[in-house]
C-alpha cells in the first residue's frame, strides 16, 4: 500500500506475474481462457489505477473498453490497419474518450462523479446502438481479423493460433503491468496516492488534483482501450456488449474483488471471475449469485480484497516461521 | 519598496446581507509572527480562509510579495510561497510520517510532479527535505510510522510541518494548538518561535499565553473588522479588546 | 391531435412510476445519505411478485397490495442485515454493496422465474378501454395516473403532516437533530428503507401490465430513476414528481421517432445537470 521509495518495479510482484502468466496456459483447460484472463486483467489493471490508486470510482470503463474494440476493429477492416497500428489507435482512442469523460466527469466530487461516468456509459451505449452503420449496432461488428505481427512490413509471428496469440497478448500485458508499476511508483503515482487519501491536504500541499485525476483517466483509458482491442481480435467479433454497462460493473467487480492497491490482485481478480465464469456457467448459469455476495463481503469485510487476504496469510506465514513476534511490539503497532 | 510581505485590501467577503468579512486591512511584515485573534465569529476563518483561496472574497484585494493572487486557486499559491496548516488535522492518514513529508515537497513542484516515467525516489532533493524537516519537528524516530498512528499532538506538529515542506516564505497556521492536551502545548509555542526565526508566519490562535508569548504583532478582530492591532503589550492592556471578549461571554 | 393526447397520457402514467421508484430512491438518500443500486433489482422482484400472485389467485388487487408489502420486508430484512453496516461507509461502499444486492436479486429472480419474461394481465375491471368521443384510451393505464396520484398525494401527507415525517425531513436537513433521538434512530431508518425500496416494489406491480416483467430491467429502472432524481435534485420530493413526469413524456413523445435517441437525451440532460447546477432543479444545496 505504502509507497516505499526504494521499490524496483523489475522485482517483488513482476515476477510473480511472469510466473502466472507463463504457468497460465499449462494448467488452464484452454488456452483461449488463459488469453481472456490477461485481457480482463489489462482492463482490471486500468480500472485499479483510477479505483485503487485515485479513489475514483468510474462506471466509465465500459466506454474505453469498447471504445478500444470499435476503433481497432474499424481501423483493420475499412483502413487495412496491421495489428500494431490498430492497437496503437485502440491506445489513442481510449485516451481521448477517458480524456473526454474525465475532464467533465473529475468537475464534480463523491456521488455525482459517480452518476456522471454512469450518464456518460449510457449515451455511449445508446450511441453505438444508433450508429449501427458503423458499429453493427446489436448484432456486433463481424468479421474482424486477427494481422500478424509486423514491424516495417516484415513477418514477425503469424498469431492465427490460441497459443501464438496468447504468446503477443502476454508479452504485452507484462509490458504495461511493467508500464503500470512504473507509473504507481512515480511523482505522478504517489501524487494520485496522496489525492486518494485527503484531496485537500493535496490541493494545500501545491497539486493541482484535477490535472492528475485527468491523467489517471487518460492512462486508464489507453490501457483499457487496448484490452478492448485485443478482446475482439481474440473473438473476431465486436459486440456491443463491450460498451454496456454492465461491461464497466464487470471490470469493477473484478478490480475489486481482486484487491484494490495492488496491481497483482487485478489479475488475480480477472483470473477468478473469468475461470469461475468459464467452469460454472455450464452447469450453473446462475453463477452470478456468488459475484454479488462476494462483492458484499469482500467490501464490507476485506478491503483488500484477495491480494490482500493472501499477503496478509503469507505476512502471518513468514512471521510464524523466524520468531514469536513481540506481543509488546504488535500492540504498539496497532494502537 | 515596502517590507510588508502580504497586505490586503478592503478585504471582504458577503453572504447575502451578511457581512462575514467587512473591509480588512492587514498588513504583515516581513520576518514577524503575527497573530489575529478575536471572539468567535469575529471573522478570522473567513479572512484565513480568503488568504489560502479557499474562499474567493467578494471585495477588495490581496497582494502577496508583490503580487496579486486575490483569485488564485490554493494549489497555485504555494508555488508562489505561501503554505497553510489546517485547524482539523489533516493528514494522509495510511502514509508514513516521511512519506507525507515528501509530498508535500513534492508539492512545490506544481504540474511537473505529473512526470509518471521516472521513480520518485529519484527525486533526491524531496526526500531530503523530508528528512530535513523531520529534524526539524523533532519527528525522525518516528519516520515511519502511519501518520494515523501518532499521538494527537505528534499529528498536530506534523500538520505544522508539512506546510514547511514547500520553502515558504509565508506559513498561516490555522489553530495549530486545536485539540492540543496542556502538556503538548509548549512544545508547539517552541516550535513555533523557532519557525519565526526563519519564515514569516501569520496564525490564528485561542491561546492567549502562546499569542502573547510569541507574537510580534497582534491582530484582534471583531464582527468582520479590525478593532485593535498593535503590539502584545498594546493589545492586553486595551479596553475595547477586553469590552469585545467580555460581550462574548456576557451574551 | 388525439395521437399526441394519447401519447402525452402515456408518457405521464409512466412518468407517474418513475415517480414512485424515484421518490423512493430520494427519500433514502435524503435521509440516510445512501445510495441505493439496488433500486431497481426490488422493481423488479415486484413486478415478479405481482405475477406469482396473479397467476395463483388469479386477483391483481390482492398482488397490489401484497407485493409492495413483501417487498417492503425484505427491505427492512436487508437493512437490519446488511445496510446497516454501511451507513458510516463512504457513498462508494453503498454503491459496491447494492450492486451486489441487485446482482443476488436479479439472478435469484431468473432461477425462480426463468430467463424469459413474464406478462401481467390487468384486472377484469380495467381491461378494454375507455372511449371519450372518437379517442380511445386503456382503461388501466388511466388507473395508472389516479392511483399513483392519490399515493403521491398520501406520500405527501405523510411526509409533510406527520411525525415520521417531520423525522424525516429534518434527517435529510440536518444529520444531528435525528441523532438525538437516540436507539429509534435505527428503526426510523429501516423503516424509510422499507417504505422508499416498498415504493419501488409497488412501482413495480404497476408497471407489470403495461410493460411485462423482463428479468433483466433492472439496471435500465435504476439509471432512470437516477435521472428523476439527479434532474429533480437528490432529496427532493417536488424533484422527483417534475422529473418523473419529463423522463416519462420525453420517452413516450420519442418512442415511435426515436427511441435511443430519448435515451441519449436523457443522459444527456442528467449530465448537463450536474454539471450546471449539481443539486438539481428542484434540490437545496
Amino acid at each position: 500500500m505504502n509507497t516505499t521509495s526504494k521499490t524496483s518495479i523489475y522485482k517483488g510482484i513482476t515476477p510473480a506475474a511472469l510466473i502466472a502468466v507463463i504457468v497460465m496456459p499449462m494448467v488452464l483447460p484452454s488456452t483461449t481462457l488463459a488469453t481472456e484472463i490477461l485481457i480482463f486483467a489489462l482492463a482490471a489493471l486500468g480500472c485499479n489505477l483510477l479505483l485503487g490508486y485515485t479513489g475514483l470510482l468510474s462506471f466509465g470503463q465500459g466506454i474505453f473498453f469498447g471504445g478500444g474494440a470499435y476503433a481497432a476493429s474499424l481501423s483493420m477492416i475499412h483502413l487495412n490497419f496491421g495489428l500494431l497500428s490498430a492497437l496503437l489507435c485502440a491506445m489513442i482512442v481510449g485516451a481521448l474518450l477517458a480524456a473526454l469523460v474525465g475532464a467533465l466527469a473529475i468537475r464534480r466530487t463523491g456521488i455525482y462523479f459517480v452518476m456522471l461516468t454512469l450518464a456518460f456509459s449510457q449515451m455511449a451505449y445508446f450511441l453505438a446502438y444508433t450508429l449501427s452503420d458503423w458499429t453493427g449496432g446489436d448484432n456486433g461488428l463481424l468479421d474482424v481479423p486477427r494481422p500478424a505481427l509486423e514491424i516495417f512490413g516484415i513477418q514477425l509471428a503469424d498469431l492465427t493460433s490460441s497459443q501464438a496469440f496468447y504468446g503477443f497478448v502476454a508479452a504485452l500485458f507484462m509490458l504495461i503491468f511493467i508500464f503500470a508499476r512504473r507509473v504507481i511508483h512515480s511523482p505522478f503515482g504517489s501524487t494520485l496516492v496522496a489525492i486518494r487519501e485527503n484531496e485537500g491536504r493535496a490541493s494545500a500541499i501545491g497539486f493541482s488534483t484535477s490535472h492528475f485525476k485527468l491523467l489517471a483517466f487518460v492512462i486508464s483509458g489507453a490501457i483499457t482501450g487496448i484490452a478492448g482491442a485485443l478482446y475482439a481480435m481474440l473473438l473476431n467479433f465486436a459486440p456491443l456488449s463491450n460498451i454496456e454497462l454492465m461491461m464497466s460493473e464487470n471490470i469493477l467487480i473484478m478490480t475489486i474483488i481482486g484487491g484494490t492497491g495492488s496491481l497483482l490482485g487485478s489479475l488475480l481478480g480477472a483470473g477468478t471471475i473469468v475461470m469461475l465464469g468459464d467452469i460454472l456457467s455450464s452447469i450453473w448459469p446462475r453463477w452470478m449469485i456468488i459475484l454479488g455476495i462476494a462483492l458484499i463481503a469482500v467490501v464490507l469485510f476485506m478491503p483488500a480484497g484477495l491480494w490482500g487476504g493472501i499477503e496478509s496469510l503469507m505476512k502471518r506465514f513468514r512471521e510464524s516461521k523466524t520468531s514469536e513476534p513481540d506481543p509488546k511490539l504488535q500492540q504498539e503497532a496497532k494502537s | 519598496m515596502n517590507d510588508y510581505i502580504l497586505e490586503t485590501q478592503n478585504l471582504g467577503l458577503r453572504y447575502g446581507a451578511f457581512a462575514a468579512l467587512g473591509s480588512v486591512d492587514l498588513k504583515i511584515r516581513k520576518g514577524t509572527i503575527h497573530t489575529v485573534i478575536g471572539p468567535n465569529g469575529a471573522g478570522k476563518t473567513t479572512l484565513f480562509h480568503c488568504l489560502t483561496g479557499e474562499r474567493t472574497p467578494s471585495s477588495g484585494s490581496i497582494r502577496f510579495a508583490g503580487k496579486d493572487l486575490t483569485r488564485q486557486p490554493p494549489h497555485k499559491r504555494v508555488a508562489t510561497g505561501m503554505s497553510r496548516s489546517f485547524q482539523i488535522t489533516s493528514l494522509f492518514q495510511n502514509l508514513s510520517v516521511r512519506e507525507n513529508l515528501r509530498l508535500a515537497a513534492q508539492g512545490r513542484d506544481g504540474l511537473a510532479a505529473l512526470a509518471f516515467w521516472y521513480s520518485d525516489s529519484q527525486r533526491q532533493q524531496h526526500l531530503q527535505k523530508a528528512d530535513e524537516i523531520l529534524e526539524r519537528v523533532k519527528l525522525t524516530a518516528l519516520a515511519n510510522t502511519c501518520a494515523g498512528d501518532l499521538s494527537h499532538g505528534q499529528q498536530r506538529v506534523l500538520e505544522v510541518g508539512m506546510s514547511l515542506c514547500g520553502d515558504p516564505e509565508l506559513l498561516l497556521l490555522d489553530e495549530p494548538t486545536s485539540g492540543m492536551g496542556i502538556d503538548d502545548i509548549p512544545i508547539m509555542t517552541d516550535l513555533i518561535s523557532e519557525l519565526g526565526k526563519q519564515h514569516t508566519v501569520m496564525l490564528i490562535e485561542h491561546n492567549m499565553r502562546l499569542v502573547m508569548s510569541i507574537s510580534d504583532q497582534i491582530t484582534v478582530m471583531h464582527q468582520g473588522n479590525i478593532l485593535v492591532e498593535g503590539e502584545p503589550d498594546q493589545v492586553r492592556g486595551d479596553e475595547r479588546v477586553k469590552k469585545a471578549y467580555l460581550g462574548e461571554s456576557g451574551s | 391531435m388525439s395521437l399526441y393526447l394519447f401519447q402525452a397520457l402515456n408518457g405521464i402514467g409512466l412518468g407517474m412510476i418513475y415517480f414512485l421508484i424515484s421518490v423512493g430512491l430520494t427519500i433514502i438518500f435524503g435521509l440516510l445519505n445512501f445510495v441505493n443500486f439496488a433500486h431497481g433489482a426490488y422493481y423488479l422482484l415486484g413486478s415478479y411478485l405481482a405475477f406469482t400472485i396473479v397467476s395463483l389467485s388469479g386477483n391483481f388487487w390482492l398482488a397490489l397490495l401484497l407485493a409492495p408489502i413483501v417487498v417492503a420486508a425484505l427491505a427492512w430484512v436487508t437493512e437490519k442485515t446488511l445496510i446497516q453496516r454501511a451507513y458510516h461507509l463512504p457513498h462508494t461502499f453503498h454503491i459496491l454493496i447494492t450492486l451486489g444486492i441487485a446482482l443476488i436479486i436479479q439472478e435469484l429472480s431468473i432461477s425462480i422465474w426463468g430467463p424469459i419474461g413474464k406478462t401481467v394481465a390487468a384486472p377484469p375491471s380495467l381491461a378494454g378501454v375507455i372511449q371519450l368521443g372518437d379517442f380511445f384510451y386503456p382503461k388501466y393505464r388511466l388507473f395508472v395516473i389516479a392511483f399513483t396520484a392519490v399515493i403521491a398525494l398520501a406520500l405527501w401527507f405523510l411526509l409533510e403532516r406527520t411525525r415520521f415525517g417531520a423525522l424525516v425531513r429534518a434527517g435529510s436537513e440536518d444529520a444531528q437533530t435525528v441523532s438525538l433521538l437516540g436507539t429509534h434512530i435505527h428503526k426510523l431508518f429501516a423503516l424509510t428503507f422499507a417504505l422508499g425500496v416498498g415504493l419501488a416494489g409497488l412501482a413495480g406491480v404497476l408497471a407489470a401490465p403495461i410493460r411485462g416483467v423482463h428479468p433483466f430491467i433492472g439496471p435500465e429502472v435504476l439509471g432512470l430513476a437516477f435521472v428523476v432524481v439527479v434532474i429533480g435534485g437528490m432529496g427532493s420530493f417536488v424533484g422527483a414528481l417534475v422529473g418523473g413526469i419529463t423522463v416519462g413524456l420525453v420517452q413516450s413523445m420519442m418512442t415511435t421517432l426515436w427511441p435511443q435517441g430519448a435515451s441519449l437525451m436523457i443522459y444527456g440532460a442528467m449530465a448537463i445537470v450536474i454539471l450546471m447546477k449539481p443539486y438539481g432543479l428542484f434540490g437545496r444545496a
